[in-house]
C-alpha cells in the first residue's frame, strides 16, 4: 500500500521535471522564433536604436524615445545612462547607434572611434547650466569667482554662518572680492543631484584638489532635491546664497538675483542669461551632446528618423528634461550639423 | 534497590535535588539569556517593522492614484507615466529561467554527488567548491554573465552589439549565480533521507536508480523544493549582476503592458531588458522625490508582492508534497 503511494509521488515528480525539460525547450524554440520574426521587422525598416552614455542627458534622450514611439510604433528603442565615459566605450566600439554626453568628446575616445573605423556626427542638444542667487534685497555681493564659490561652499568651509568668515580662504587663493558682514544662509541641491556634480566639478574641484582637499562642498546647508524649495529658501532670507539649474532661477524671475560669476579671480564677471550660457562665456555652464553613428543612420531608416524627430521637437524635449534650450540659431546649427552629415 | 541507593546518598545531593525541585532558587543567568535572545528577535523585527512601514507609507499613495496604470505601464523619464511592467516581465522570465536552467542541472548535479559519487579527496574538495561558490558576491556571477553569455555566446541572440545584452543572458546569469545554492540545499534534503530507507529497498533487491526514483527523492521532495523556490526568491531580488550585464535604466520601447500574451511571451528572452530590483536602483537615485521616494517604494512594493509569492508557493507545494507522503 504504501509503496504504490511512493510510487504515485515519484512519477508525479518525474512527470513534473519532463514538464519543466519540455517546457525549457519549448520557450527556446519560442524565443528563436520571436527573433526570427523581430529580424524581418528590421529588414522592413524597422531596426534598433540604443543609446547610452551621460546619465544626465538620458532624461532627454528617454523623453525623445517615449514621444517618438508614440507616432512609430515597432521601432525599438532603449535608452540608458552608465556614464559619458562608458557610453563612448560603447559607441567607439560600434555597439550603439547614439551616445548621450555631459562633455565633448576626448581625444582618446576619438582616437579609439578612429581605430574602429566608427564615424559620428556630434550634435550639441542643450545646456546644463547653473545659477548663483542671491535675495534680491542683498546689494553687497556683485560678483563671485571660484575661488569665493569655494571659500564659501568647499570642503573647508563647514560651519561658516558669516560671509566674511570665508574671506581668509578667499584671499589667499588670490580673490579680491569684499566678503560682507552679513549672515551666510546656504541651499543647494543635495548630493544625489546631477546640478550637484556639475557645480562641484566646474566650480570647486580644481581649487580642493589644489588644496588635497576631497571635491565635495560642505555639508552643513539647506539642501534639498527640489529646486522649487531651493528658490524660496534663497528668497526667504536677505544675506542668503544658493545654486540651482539656471531653467528653476530663470523661472523665479525677479524674486531672487543672479550673481554674476567669473572662471577666476580678477576675471570677467558674467551674468547667466540663455546668451552668456549659449555662447560659453558664462562658466558654469557645460553643453550636452548626443553623438550619432552616421554609418549606422546610413543603413537604418528609423535611426535616422528618430534624429529627425529628436532635432524637430529639441526645444520641447530640453524644457520637459528641465535643461537650458539652445538659443534659436544654435539649434539651426546643430539642425545643419546633423544634415549634412 | 534503587530506592536505597536515594535514601542513602549524602545529604548535599538532596538539598540540590530539593531545591531544583521547588523551583526557589531564581535562575538568574538563564533569565538573562532568555531576555537577550528576545532582544536579538524584537530588534530584528523592529528593523523590518521600520523597512515596511517607510516603504509602504512612501509608495503606496503611488497605488491609490495610479494603481493599474503604475503596473501596467512602460519606463519614462516622466515620473507621472512610468511604470514596471517590464520590470515585472523581466523578473518573471528571470525566475523562469532559474526554474528551467537551475533548478534541474542543480538537483542532478546533488543526486549524483550524494547518492552516485565515492566519497573521496576529489569530491570532498568539489563539495567545498560548490560551498564557497554560493558566498561569491553578485557582482562577480555578473561579469561571468557579461564574458559568457553576452560576449561570448551574444546573449543567444545572434546579434553583435549592445543588443546582445539580452534577457536571455541575464536569466542565464542568475541561473548560475543560485546554482549552488541549489545543489547545496537539494544535497543537504538528500542527506536527511533515512539510511534505513535506503537499506531496506536494497535489501529486498532494488536497483540504485530505484532506490533513488522510489524512496529517496520522494523522501527528499520537500527540502528540494523549498530550496529551489527560495534560490528563485533570491535570483529575483538581485540588481548587481543584471547591472553588469546590462540591463536598460531610461527607457525601453518593448514589453510594456501586463497582458498575459506579453508576460509570457518567450520572445522577451531575445530583447534588451530590465527587471524590478534594477528599475528599483535606477529609481532611488534619481533627484525627483517622485522617483526617488514614491515611485521607487512603489516598484520595492511589488517587488515584495513577488517574492511572498514564490514563498507561499514553496510553503504550499511542500505541504502538500509532505502531506501525500503521510497519507
Amino acid at each position: 500500500m504504501q509503496s504504490t503511494r511512493q510510487r504515485r509521488v515519484a512519477w508525479l515528480s518525474f512527470a513534473l521535471a519532463c514538464g519543466l525539460v519540455a517546457a525549457a525547450c519549448g520557450g527556446d524554440d519560442d524565443g528563436d522564433a520571436g527573433a526570427e520574426t523581430t529580424e524581418v521587422d528590421g529588414g522592413e525598416g524597422g531596426g534598433s536604436i540604443n543609446i547610452s552614455g551621460s546619465s544626465t542627458v538620458e532624461p532627454i534622450s528617454s523623453l525623445a524615445a517615449e514621444a517618438f514611439l508614440a507616432e512609430n510604433e515597432g521601432v525599438e528603442i532603449a535608452v540608458d545612462g552608465p556614464g559619458t565615459g562608458d557610453g563612448f566605450e560603447l559607441f567607439c566600439n560600434g555597439e550603439t547607434e547614439i551616445s548621450d554626453a555631459s562633455r565633448p568628446i576626448s581625444e582618446e575616445e576619438v582616437a579609439r572611434c578612429e581605430e574602429n573605423g566608427v564615424e559620428y556626427v556630434e550634435l550639441q542638444i542643450a545646456y546644463d547650466g547653473m545659477a548663483v542667487m542671491t535675495s534680491v534685497d542683498n546689494d553687497q555681493v556683485e560678483c563671485l569667482n571660484f575661488a569665493d564659490l569655494y571659500a564659501l561652499v568647499g570642503p573647508e568651509s563647514e560651519g561658516f554662518t558669516n560671509w566674511s568668515d570665508a574671506q581668509a580662504i578667499a584671499t589667499e587663493l588670490g580673490s579680491d572680492t569684499r566678503l560682507p558682514d552679513a549672515e551666510l544662509v546656504l541651499a543647494g541641491p543635495g548630493t544625489e543631484s546631477g546640478t550637484y556634480d556639475s557645480f562641484v566639478e566646474i566650480a570647486l574641484e580644481g581649487y580642493a584638489e589644489e588644496r588635497g582637499q576631497e571635491a565635495t562642498t560642505r555639508t552643513d546647508y539647506a539642501s534639498s532635491a527640489d529646486d522649487n524649495v531651493i528658490v524660496a529658501t534663497v528668497e526667504s532670507s536677505p544675506t542668503s546664497l544658493g545654486w540651482v539649474g539656471f531653467a528653476y532661477a530663470e523661472e523665479a524671475g525677479d524674486t531672487v538675483r543672479t550673481i554674476p560669476i567669473a572662471a577666476e579671480p580678477g576675471g570677467e564677471c558674467v551674468e547667466p542669461t540663455p546668451e552668456t550660457i549659449s555662447d560659453g562665456s558664462y562658466p558654469l555652464s557645460r553643453p550636452l551632446f548626443i553623438y550619432v553613428n552616421t554609418a549606422k543612420a546610413q543603413e537604418n531608416a528609423a535611426l535616422a528618423d528618430f534624429v529627425d524627430f529628436y532635432l524637430e521637437n529639441l526645444t520641447e524635449l530640453v524644457e520637459e528634461g528641465g535643461y537650458v534650450t539652445l538659443p534659436d540659431d544654435q539649434v539651426e546649427a546643430t539642425r545643419e550639423a546633423w544634415a549634412s552629415r | 534497590m534503587a530506592l536505597t541507593t536515594i535514601s542513602s546518598s549524602t545529604g548535599a545531593v538532596r538539598g540540590s535535588v530539593e531545591r531544583a525541585l521547588r523551583g526557589a532558587r531564581v535562575d538568574v543567568r538563564g533569565r538573562l539569556f532568555e531576555a537577550a535572545l528576545l532582544a536579538c528577535l524584537l530588534l530584528s523585527m523592529l528593523v523590518l517593522g521600520v523597512l515596511l512601514h517607510t516603504v509602504v507609507t512612501d509608495g503606496m499613495p503611488v497605488y491609490t492614484e495610479r494603481g493599474w496604470e503604475f503596473l501596467d505601464g512602460a519606463l519614462s523619464s516622466s515620473a507621472s507615466r512610468a511604470g514596471i511592467s517590464q520590470g515585472i516581465v523581466g523578473s518573471f522570465w528571470i525566475a523562469a529561467g532559474v526554474v528551467v536552467l537551475a533548478v534541474p542541472v542543480g538537483v542532478g548535479a546533488a543526486i549524483y554527488l550524494e547518492e552516485y559519487a565515492p566519497r573521496n579527496r576529489l569530491t570532498a574538495f568539489i563539495e567545498l567548491n560548490v560551498r564557497n561558490l554560493a558566498g561569491v558576491p553578485s557582482v562577480v556571477y555578473g561579469l561571468l554573465g557579461l564574458a559568457i553569455f553576452v560576449e561570448a555566446l551574444g546573449g543567444f541572440s545572434g546579434q553583435s552589439d549592445v543588443d546582445r545584452r539580452t534577457l536571455a543572458a541575464a536569466a542565464a546569469t542568475l541561473a548560475v549565480l543560485v546554482l549552488p545554492i541549489v545543489v547545496i540545499t537539494t544535497a543537504e534534503a538528500i542527506r536527511a533521507v533515512p539510511r534505513s530507507l535506503r537499506e531496506g529497498a536494497y535489501g529486498v533487491g532494488a536497483t540504485r536508480w530505484e532506490v533513488v526514483r522510489t524512496q529517496v527523492l520522494p523522501y527528499a521532495a520537500p527540502g528540494i523544493l523549498t530550496g529551489c523556490l527560495l534560490s528563485i526568491a533570491r535570483a529575483v531580488g538581485e540588481a548587481a549582476p543584471l547591472i553588469v550585464v546590462g540591463a536598460v535604466t531610461g527607457f525601453l520601447s518593448r514589453g510594456a503592458g501586463l497582458s498575459v500574451s506579453n508576460v509570457v511571451d518567450p520572445g522577451h528572452l531575445t530583447e534588451r531588458f530590465v527587471a524590478l530590483p534594477t528599475i528599483v536602483s535606477h529609481w532611488a537615485k534619481l533627484p525627483e522625490e517622485e522617483f526617488k521616494v514614491a515611485n521607487s517604494s512603489a516598484a520595492i512594493l511589488a517587488m515584495l508582492a513577488f517574492v511572498l509569492l514564490v514563498n507561499t508557493l514553496a510553503i504550499v507545494l511542500r505541504n502538500r508534497v509532505e502531506r501525500k507522503r503521510s497519507t
